[in-house]
């Protein structure tokens, strides 16, 4: 699993402070705010190509470093998780009624294709991602609408069966992005690679498997503090750059202005004067291991607390991390999120924890499992070290390492191994984690095990919308998570991009997800 | 000569349909569920959306019935379009395919013009000194791995030099100069392995050549040396390593997967391996059938060549 996320909510207010980024200085220093610049060319290298370019067609999480950047959210979340009208289709909202969203739209604001943007097109949206044929993928977390009313020109109603507690956070991820309902009428299927939306910049050429170039769209609607028209750039060219050496070697040959850091180089571009480097606490869940609670050895809890107690994330972190992530504290909502609790009783490190609940799981003495996973930076030599820490307290680890999809596979869908150790994206709305990973119907829930107490709670959780009440419910979901062993997160990761100085917006650089939203970056012209 | 000819390009036909549809096989052999592998990144489709996609394509049929419908397209060249960007097969095909050539022709060509010279140089002072620089550049560069080779001529021309682009790709048409600056180390990645091989290849097939009579002949009535390798013992040399330039037209192929990779190039090679974990097996089928086919058709020509080479080889019988 690579990246994944979601967000926010409007309850979020309050919680969760101190998330997100912050651009570290580097020897210089920042200038005091500038005035900025328009014009230029950003050039970003990302290691993901792109499926469809159409949000709610494609499939994959990785797309979105391509579509966010055309398209606007109806609702959009900050990098705290709380929703952001200012940068939002919806202008305002009216939630008083359980059963009924009533969304008041902005005004003159104008598709790709020059129709307008109204209540008819959200209409158009919503219903499109409902409809099984569109394959959208969160279609599932929509289905608490029953149908949407056109109020007027701006105002629109979404009928709910059912009170949308993740609503809004929904709103801003794919399911959530507004395109053009005649361009994808006129286009049919073609549209996926020819996409129109309401972002700030527009797709201009798509070279399969090579880059995406995007130019500004003079027609944008959005201001910024000042007044001044956004966006900045002229031109948005984002490569497709598998290796992270090769993307490295790009920055500092001059070839591309912004990139992922890899952690082994977060040292070194600290130091150096001429980058910028901006810091995401929590941008993915780095490190975990998922248990098919299914399959023996695994359906044993007593031996899945085992292995959860015999591995030290510090160690993980030091090897694999160059201790530049964070040790996992509580669930599959990170650091920053409002669902986040560090206070959860779970595993950690204790080989004489490990021992007793091997002797309770009645194997005294170890046993002999697979695993599987994939292979990077971060996994291979994480993958290692849980062998040989399971090794000392005598569990006997054969790991098996496949390209990423197929371990995916082998994990959740084939169910051919007891033990899955991969990473997921951050992904702060717990609705979505609960229900994809934890239901009994999830997708990816491999064991299939229903535990009608993880049901209710996932029912009660998406159906509330009182985010204190939400808390808890989240929090009991992660009592029974990490106390018994089905997921154990060992390592929260901590994203790091790096420009050379020209590079301004820098701070603005993540979205809420830890993913590239480029909407307010700018060149310094030297 | 003519009949020859027909008579091969007739086995072609054949050839591909077995291929192409042990590829087909295989792909439906593979482990997983096809609809699942539509989704990554922690996207996820409910079971009615994949009944759906189970539906449009085909999987809900017999294997031996998928094939024949997509056979069938194919035959009125509708290659079917991609599952993942949705794009058409053809579409994506005619741009990767030109690239992939352009990669595998570079690549080949410095091949050859490193490793036929050097291969007659190492060949004619057997036991030189030039025949111990080959020898360690020949056993060092099959011995290095390829994706290492293009990561260091990224550093060194890329970065420390600042020669050269180390990725990113400009179609040909656009800007021919910085099309080829973009080539260059690409085409050294992919080349170097493959002249190696060519150059142990001419090297001995020079060295068998020269131990022969005539040859020895040809030095005792007084001929040069030059005159001797060049003009008899060359073009006797040349028949196995026409043969090991046509399997290394193969090679290229699989070279471009790690080199396309590396080094961002849209070529077909990185295309298929993506398309394998993907299970986007339109677009397997569809480089299937390209590589295929230019395979089938080099190792034609590859045969063609013997008989212009060799006056005695006649394909008459």
């Amino acid at each position: 699993m690579r990246q994944k996320a979601e967000i926010s909510r409007r309850a979020v207010l309050g919680a969760s402070a101190g998330a997100g980024s912050l651009v570290l200085l580097a020897k210089h220093g920042r200038a005091a705010a500038e005035k900025p610049q328009y014009g230029g060319s950003l050039k970003v290298a990302y290691n993901i190509a792109p499926g469809a370019l159409d949000p709610h067609v494609g499939r994959s999480g990785g797309d979105a470093y391509y579509w966010r950047q055309m398209f606007d959210q109806f609702v959009d979340a900050d990098r705290s998780l709380k929703p952001a009208p200012s940068s939002s289709l919806a202008e305002s909202w009216d939630l008083s009624d359980p059963k009924a969203m009533v969304f008041k739209l902005r005004k003159g604001v104008l598709f790709h294709d020059g129709t307008p943007f109204n209540a008819e097109a959200v209409k158009f949206n919503i219903e499109r991602v409902l409809d099984p044929a569109t394959k959208a993928t969160p279609r599932a977390a929509f289905l608490s609408i029953d149908s949407v009313t056109v109020v007027d020109e701006y105002s629109v109603k979404f009928n709910l069966k059912r009170p949308w507690g993740s609503g809004l956070s929904m709103l801003a991820d794919r399911g959530g992005a507004m395109n053009s309902p005649a361009a994808v009428k006129a286009l049919g299927v073609d549209y996926a690679f020819k996409p129109s939306g309401t972002g700030p910049y527009k797709l201009a050429e798509m070279v399969s498997g090579s880059y995406v170039r995007l130019v500004r769209n003079d027609k944008y609607w959005r201001r910024d503090p000042d007044g001044n028209p956004l966006p900045y750039l002229d031109e948005i060219i984002i490569r497709v750059v598998q290796d992270p050496t090769v993307q490295v070697a790009g920055l500092r040959s001059g070839e591309t202005d912004l990139v992922y850091l890899p952690y082994r180089d977060v040292g070194t571009f600290l130091e150096d004067p001429k980058y910028n480097v901006s810091v995401f606490q929590g941008g993915n869940i780095g490190y975990l291991m998922a248990f098919n609670t299914a399959k023996p050895p695994m359906d044993n809890v007593n031996l899945r607390l085992a292995v959860a107690h015999a591995v030290n994330p510090e160690a993980i972190n030091k090897a694999a991390f160059f201790n530049r992530a964070i040790i996992a504290k509580g669930g599959m909502w990170p650091t920053g999120a409002w669902a986040y609790d560090p206070t959860v009783t779970r595993p950690s490190y204790s080989p004489a924890k490990a021992r007793d609940y091997l002797k309770a799981g009645g194997k005294p003495n170890g046993f002999e499992m697979d695993a599987v996973t994939w292979a990077s930076d971060t996994l291979s030599p994480s993958a290692e070290i849980v062998k040989a820490q399971l090794g000392a307290v005598g569990i006997k680890l054969n790991l098996k390492v496949f390209e990423t999809s197929v371990a995916t596979d082998r994990f959740y869908s084939t169910g051919e191994a007891p033990v899955f150790l991969t990473a997921w994206s951050r992904y702060p709305e717990p609705d979505w984690i609960a229900a994809l990973n934890y239901s009994s119907t999830g997708y990816y829930n491999a064991s299939k095990v229903k535990d009608a107490r993880m049901d209710a709670l996932i029912e009660d959780g998406a159906a509330n919308v009182e985010i204190d009440k939400r808390r808890a419910i989240y929090r009991r979901v992660d009592e029974i998570v990490l106390g018994e062993g089905w997921i154990t997160p060992l390592i929260y990761g901590v994203t790091y991009a790096a420009a050379p100085k020209k590079v301004q917006g820098l701070d603005s650089v993540f979205g809420w997800d830890a993913k590239f939203n480029l909407h307010a970056m700018w060149l310094k012209k030297s | 000569m003519r009949r020859y000819v027909l008579r091969r390009l007739a086995q072609l036909v054949p050839s591909l349909f077995l291929i192409t549809f042990m590829v087909f096989a295989l792909m439906h052999a593979l482990p997983g569920d096809p609809a699942r592998a539509l989704v990554a990144g922690g996207e996820a489709l409910d079971e009615t959306q994949l009944a759906v996609v189970r539906h449009e394509l085909n999987l809900d049929k017999p294997m031996p019935v998928q094939y024949a419908l997509w056979l069938g397209k194919a035959l009125s060249l509708d290659l079917g379009r991609s599952i993942i960007t949705q794009r058409k097969v053809a579409d994506e095909l005619s741009l990767r395919a030109l690239v992939t050539l352009e990669l595998g022709v570079l690549g080949w060509l410095l091949s050859a013009a490193i490793a036929l010279p050097a291969g007659v140089l190492a060949g004619s002072f057997r036991g030189g000194r030039i025949d111990a620089v080959t020898t360690v550049f020949a056993v060092s560069a099959v011995a290095l791995p390829g994706f290492w080779v293009g990561i260091m001529l990224i550093l060194v021309f890329g970065v420390w030099l600042g020669w050269l682009p180390t990725q990113g790709f400009v179609a040909f048409n656009l800007d021919p100069l910085d099309n080829l600056r973009h080539m260059v180390l690409p085409a050294i990645a992919l080349g170097t392995g493959s002249a190696a091989l060519l150059m142990r290849q001419t090297r001995s097939a020079l060295l068998e050549v020269l131990a022969q009579d005539y040859i020895r002949t040809a030095r005792a009535k007084g001929l040069a040396r030059r005159a001797v390798v060049l003009g008899h013992g060359w073009p006797n040399a040349l028949l196995p390593v026409v043969t090991v330039m046509g399997l290394e037209i193969g090679r290229m192929f699989a070279g471009a997967v790690v080199v396309e990779t590396l080094f961002g190039i849209p070529g077909m090679g990185r295309m298929i391996v993506q398309a394998v974990f993907q299970h986007d097996f339109p677009i397997v089928q569809g480089c299937v059938l390209v590589m295929a086919s230019a395979v089938l058709l080099v190792n034609f020509f590859t045969d063609l060549t013997y008989a212009w080479l060799d006056p005695r080889i006649r394909y008459d019988g």
